[in-house]
């Protein structure tokens, strides 16, 4: 696959290294990379990878780009809000290099759809912000034998780590098993500084790169942090399990399946989801008896603030707790920003309670509401 | 035994925002214990009830993956909590 002029003129500066030069530009114009999740890492990550002439570049979302993405997802503009994040991606990085062919799957990855997203792909970027498509992605990397750069955000810190088929050890090596339900916040219930997975995404975009090159050393039995605030990289070699429930020796994972703290669509949509004006008017009602207040967040946030009558079960012990809810009410779940919340949720609708209800937007939303009624309510930052 | 503990960020609401603390331990194990007499239920978020590290977790000392609780600690090493992250 030759270079053509203007292809010749546009690489120019990486013609230039004699690491990459024109047969590297020539590989990568032959490369065809998939990028999962058009949020924080794989703005930056697919960004550079267009730049850099790979000529097969898919993005997968399912998402709408929303006003408060803006913050760090560099895939999009103000305008940009409210429309397809796939669909603004394959624009903005056709718009930036016409050279390249950019595919948008505008879906969400489960076990029953990634062997067709990732079938025409040899090499797949996650940066995804759910841990059970992390793994999925993982499974389905090592099943379908495609190289993976995962990279992953919280608050001011960073992981990066790459894999191989045949070559070294994956996620799962790494960490076995996710944690149970809503142990490890998202960004939006942790908040994010907006320019960490610029450095993330930028690994993540450097690794495939210089795999789809041949050069260089790779991330594979390496695990890369980084915390901005200290400003350190460091980095931790890890092996292969003999013992790997998807790439050991005795696989137990043969077939890709969603991980279990994945609540199917149809579960979810039998929670209720109660607005701060609604869950106070039910609170004022003459069925606040029957509703059990569970404040799903950490003891420390509780103890700044909390709803009156709520008790605390943080969300990640809450699937050994759930007992101490009593039957017979309705559990109002309730979190920061409504996203463990869902999770417990979750969790009750796994233990038979057959409709859970969250505050929707959390005690942030509830905050608000309580400003424009005049009243005060303190929600605690995360740690 | 004292050492410094570098500690994820998903686990600093238990040391008040602390990125990193001294312990004493001649065992990640023991290490762990002190953590949790100064920061109560800390522990139980990296370690279940049969004593296992949990599998979202990983603990180093210095750059070297600790197996297990009985791994050990020298006098200046760093141990290193580190959880998976699921941000994107």
């Amino acid at each position: 696959m030759f270079l053509t002029p203007s292809e010749l003129e546009r690489y120019q500066r990486h013609l230039s290294l004699a690491e990459v030069g024109q047969a590297g530009q020539e590989k990568l114009k032959r490369a065809r990379v998939v990028v999962i999740g058009a949020g924080g890492l794989g703005s930056p990550s697919a960004l550079y990878l267009a730049a850099s002439g790979v000529g097969t570049l898919g993005i997968v979302d399912c998402d709408r780009v929303d006003v408060t993405n803006l913050q760090r997802q560099i895939l999009f503009a103000t305008a940009d809000v409210g429309r397809a994040k796939a669909e603004v991606a394959r624009e903005r990085l056709s718009a930036l290099n016409p050279e390249i062919r950019v595919i948008a799957h505008d879906v969400e990855l489960r076990a029953t759809n990634i062997r067709d997203v990732l079938k025409d792909y040899d090499i797949v970027l996650d940066g995804t912000d759910r841990m059970a498509t992390r793994y999925l992605v993982n499974d389905a990397c090592v099943m379908l034998g495609k190289s993976l750069v995962s990279a992953a955000i919280h608050r001011f810190e960073g992981q990066a780590l790459t894999y191989v088929p045949d070559r070294g050890p994956c996620y799962r090596c790494l960490f076995p098993e996710p944690p149970a339900a809503g142990t490890v916040p998202s960004c939006a219930d942790a908040g994010v500084l907006g320019v960490l997975p610029g450095v993330l995404g930028g690994i993540q975009a450097t690794e495939a790169i210089k795999l789809i090159v041949g050069t260089g050393d790779s991330l594979i039995g390496r695990l890369m942090t980084y915390d901005a605030l200290a400003m350190r990289f460091q980095e931790f070699q890890f092996a292969r399990r003999m013992d790997c429930a998807v790439c050991g020796d005795r696989p137990t994972i043969t077939a890709l399946r969603d991980p279990p703290e994945v609540c199917s669509p149809e579960a979810l949509s039998r929670v209720r989801r109660l607005t701060p004006a609604q869950l106070q008017s039910m609170l004022a009602g003459s069925d606040a008896a029957m509703l059990a207040l569970i404040d799903v967040r950490e003891p420390r946030e509780f103890a700044v603030d909390h709803l009156a009558g709520a008790r605390n079960i943080p969300v990640g012990e809450m699937s050994r707790r759930v007992a101490e809810i009593p039957r017979g009410v309705t559990p109002v779940f309730i979190c920061r920003s409504g996203s463990r919340s869902l999770t417990a949720c979750a969790v009750a609708l796994n233990s038979g309670f057959a409709a859970p209800a969250h505050l929707e937007g959390g005690l942030l939303a509830w905050a608000k509401q309580a400003q424009r009624d005049n009243t005060r309510f303190e929600v605690a930052d995360l740690a | 035994m004292a050492c410094t503990v570098r500690i994820a960020s998903p686990l600093r609401s238990y040391t008040n925002g602390a990125a990193a603390t001294d312990a004493s331990g001649a065992t990640i194990g023991e290490v762990l214990a002190d953590l949790d007499r100064r920061f109560p239920g800390m522990r139980f978020r990296m370690i279940d009830e049969q004593n296992r590290i949990r599998p979202h977790i990983r603990l180093f000392v210095n750059t070297q993956a600790a197996g297990d609780l009985s791994a050990p600690v020298r006098t200046g090493d760093v141990v290193h909590l580190i959880c998976a992250l699921s941000g994107g």
